[in-house]
């Protein structure tokens, strides 16, 4: 059959049917072409369905700095010989397992989105981030920041900017970006506290711990329990992140100090998960996952918007006003009023 | 010919900031090379990148170019590697205004 003009048709069918049956020759053709279309159409959308569970793929850069890279672990496989690989692999493991088993989401975009990662990219890469689509791990010059791997935090942290894109997709500049960050930190912190089964009173809220190389005086990047404390070094200067809405950040560096201002809302989750009580995945953890991707939080939210949608999602799944009051109380232990 | 590179970003949100003059570097011709390519290769705007990708800021004789992580051109990356690491450290002046 040679392909003729008729490939999408504006006549509709029931007029084409009738055509047809009076014996209109272009009208039986345009018919045939119509079913064999929508054959092939069909085919061709029928998406292949997800496998629904955890996949894995680690890739290596081998110090490109190109993404992908070859394929050196998959899902089931036994660990490999390389460190990065298998930290990079349990971390992944580790953030799935928090957003399936805690929040009964189906991997980062919800529809069982298979989760990639490459390590070793570029040559001393001080960085790690979520690319729109995969994970990329530097391995640290040692002299500031060792293989990004090391903290599972990160990888969580990392992996929730893609649940953050999937759902409210925040700004990524000023007080919408510094939410953005908060939110990653959040549920990064989450992740290794769920993995290691720590109550919010037990966890240590740093994030990155066992990231800052060897001689570098500070814990980590940053302090959700105690915000501007992570470090204080030479080299790295003073961790710059205020505690509270008076000592915000004005600068153009970072995107408006997304990294920065982040520590502000962060603390706010704190001072909630701690007065709660208990696992901070819990109750803590579940407010902010529904304010996330509740549909309602606008891709601008600033502090206080963001606040009081908390604020909405607690009175929405927890009928003891008691916790929304203490939402409540929390931000206003950093500054901001949901009032 | 002076090359300025600042660095922000990045998923501990540090600015780093170096200078190279290339008068007194035997790859002056290479340098110069590079530089021009990554200003050709840039943008006049700052991007949005990727969530904790690094941004880059890349100035050439007065000249200012953006570009950002993943998607530098292997000139660009060549450039701000060489500059970070060979130049001249500078200190980072961030807008502190308190109050909000």
């Amino acid at each position: 059959m040679r392909p003729v003009a008729h490939y999408c048709t504006i006549i509709p069918p029931y007029v084409l049917d009738q055509l047809a049956e009076q014996g209109h020759e272009p009208a039986q053709r345009s018919l045939a072409l119509d079913l064999a279309h929508r054959a092939a159409r069909l085919q061709a959308i029928a998406p292949t369905p997800p496998a629904h569970h955890l996949t894995r793929t680690i890739r290596d850069a081998h110090h490109l700095q190109q993404a992908p890279g070859k394929p050196v672990r998959l899902e089931g496989r036994p660990p490999a010989r390389d460190g990065s690989v298998n930290r990079a692999y349990d971390g992944l493991g580790a953030t799935f397992a928090l957003y399936e088993n805690i929040y009964s989401r189906n991997s980062i975009d919800g529809n069982w989105l298979p989760l990639d990662a490459t390590i070793h990219y570029g040559q001393h890469y001080d960085n790690a981030f979520w690319d729109g689509s995969q994970m990329v791990f530097g391995d640290g010059d040692n002299v500031i920041f060792t293989d990004f791997t090391a903290s599972v935090d990160v990888i969580g942290h990392e992996l929730t900017h893609g649940v953050t894109q999937y759902t409210a997709a925040l700004d990524y500049h000023d007080q919408p970006g510094a939410l953005n960050e908060s939110v990653s930190d959040v549920f990064g912190s989450l992740v290794k506290q769920y993995a290691l089964g720590q109550s919010a009173a037990a966890a240590d809220w740093l994030i990155g711990a066992g990231l800052l190389a060897h001689g570098v005086q500070g814990v980590a990047l940053r302090s959700m329990k105690a915000p501007g404390t992570a470090y204080d070094d030479p080299r790295l200067g003073k961790d710059p992140q205020p505690a509270h809405l008076n000592d915000y950040v004005d600068t153009s560096d970072d995107q408006g100090g997304v990294h920065i201002n982040s520590g502000i809302p962060n603390h706010a989750f704190y001072l909630l998960a701690t007065a709660l009580g208990g696992n901070a995945w819990e109750r803590a953890g579940q407010i902010w996952y529904d304010t996330l991707t509740g549909g309602r939080l606008t891709h601008d939210a600033d502090f206080t918007a963001f606040a009081k949608a908390t604020v909405a999602a607690a009175k929405a799944r927890y009928q003891d006003e008691s916790v929304a009051n203490t939402v409540t109380a929390a931000w206003s232990q950093v500054g901001i009023s949901t009032t | 010919m002076r090359i300025q590179v600042t660095r922000t970003g990045g998923l501990a949100g540090r600015t780093q900031r170096a200078g190279l003059d290339t008068a007194d570097r035997s790859d002056a011709p290479h340098v110069h090379a590079l530089a021009r390519e990554a200003v050709a290769g840039g943008l006049r705007a700052p991007s949005y990148g990727v969530p904790d990708g690094f941004h880059y800021e890349i100035t050439v004789d007065g000249r200012t170019v953006y570009c950002a992580d993943p998607k530098l051109t292997d000139s660009q990356h060549e450039l701000v590697s060489l500059v970070l690491r060979e130049g001249t450290a500078q200190p980072v002046q961030r807008g502190l205004a308190g109050g909000n």
